[in-house]
């Protein structure tokens, strides 16, 4: 296999352009990490699977603490989602992003729908009980790593998700 | 920016890092955008107590004694929101 058809493996960015445009509005917030982790392999069949989905889009289940959107060196929480939640039982708390096409339908950012639909249709093993969010806007990456997402992935593991979908906003 | 680009602009005294890095904030991105919501935020403030309106000044004073320095910044950013928010030029997309 090509270098560049295996980007689980060899770590490269997909879109320096971006880096560089960020870069240049936040200085210094975008970052180069040497202890790279290759993504893990699925170790059974996706109609197997059951599925988790991870999303920085700010969606939350309506009634819970609202993301920090207002702290100038971000948030560091995260929402359980469940995964059985309707559309009508969640929101956005988010303001760094373009939140016009969400609002109309949170699939396009949240595709909670689609994903109970590939699990009633089987063609994924199922969901595991929640979904998890998050918003992305973090100044400190260490405190990012060391806290969100090292919780997320714990939490992940002990809800028995085979695979987790991540979706950035 | 990352949170260590801000510390060493704190250990160097460099201010204009600092405040550029506020408005970018406020700005979501664009400096310009920025310094003007810092600008519409104040303003909001003010037109409210041009005609000199009673205020809850045991609330204020509590919360100024009562409250940490920490907690008290992160009502300021709040508020700048809410400010904002209030005078109905909302330029964010999403929500609070």
């Amino acid at each position: 296999m090509a270098p560049s058809d295996d980007i689980a493996n060899e770590g490269r960015q997909l879109r320096p352009g971006l880096w560089a445009t960020i870069n240049e509005r936040y200085p210094g917030s975008m970052i180069t990490k040497d202890d790279f982790v290759p993504l893990a392999r699925l170790k059974k069949p996706l109609s197997e699977s059951r599925l988790t989905f991870i999303s920085s889009a700010g969606v939350q289940p309506k009634g819970t603490l609202p993301f920090d959107v207002a702290h100038p060196v971000g948030d560091y929480s995260f929402r359980r989602v469940p995964s059985a939640s309707t559309l009508a039982d969640l929101e956005i708390h988010q303001i760094k992003y373009p939140t016009h096409g969400a609002l109309k339908d949170l699939n396009v950012i949240f595709p909670i729908e689609r994903l109970q639909e590939l699990a009633a249709e089987s063609v994924i093993g199922g969901l595991a009980p929640n979904f998890f969010s998050f918003i992305g806007y973090q100044m400190d990456p260490e405190r990012f790593e060391r806290t969100l997402a090292e919780d997320i992935a714990d939490a992940v593991i002990a809800e028995g998700a085979d695979a987790a979908l991540l979706c950035p906003a | 920016m990352s949170l260590q680009y801000l510390k060493d602009a704190v250990a160097s005294n460099d201010s204009e890092k600092l405040i550029r890095y506020v408005r970018l904030h406020l700005g979501d991105g664009n400096e310009a955008a920025g310094r003007k919501e810092i600008d519409k935020a104040w303003i909001e403030a003010l037109k409210l107590l041009l005609d000199v309106p009673a205020t809850d000044r045991e609330f204020i004073n509590e919360a100024l004694r009562e409250k940490d320095a920490a907690t008290l910044a992160h009502l300021f950013f709040y508020l700048h929101f809410y400010f904002v928010k209030r005078s109905g030029e909302w330029i964010h997309d999403g929500t609070l």
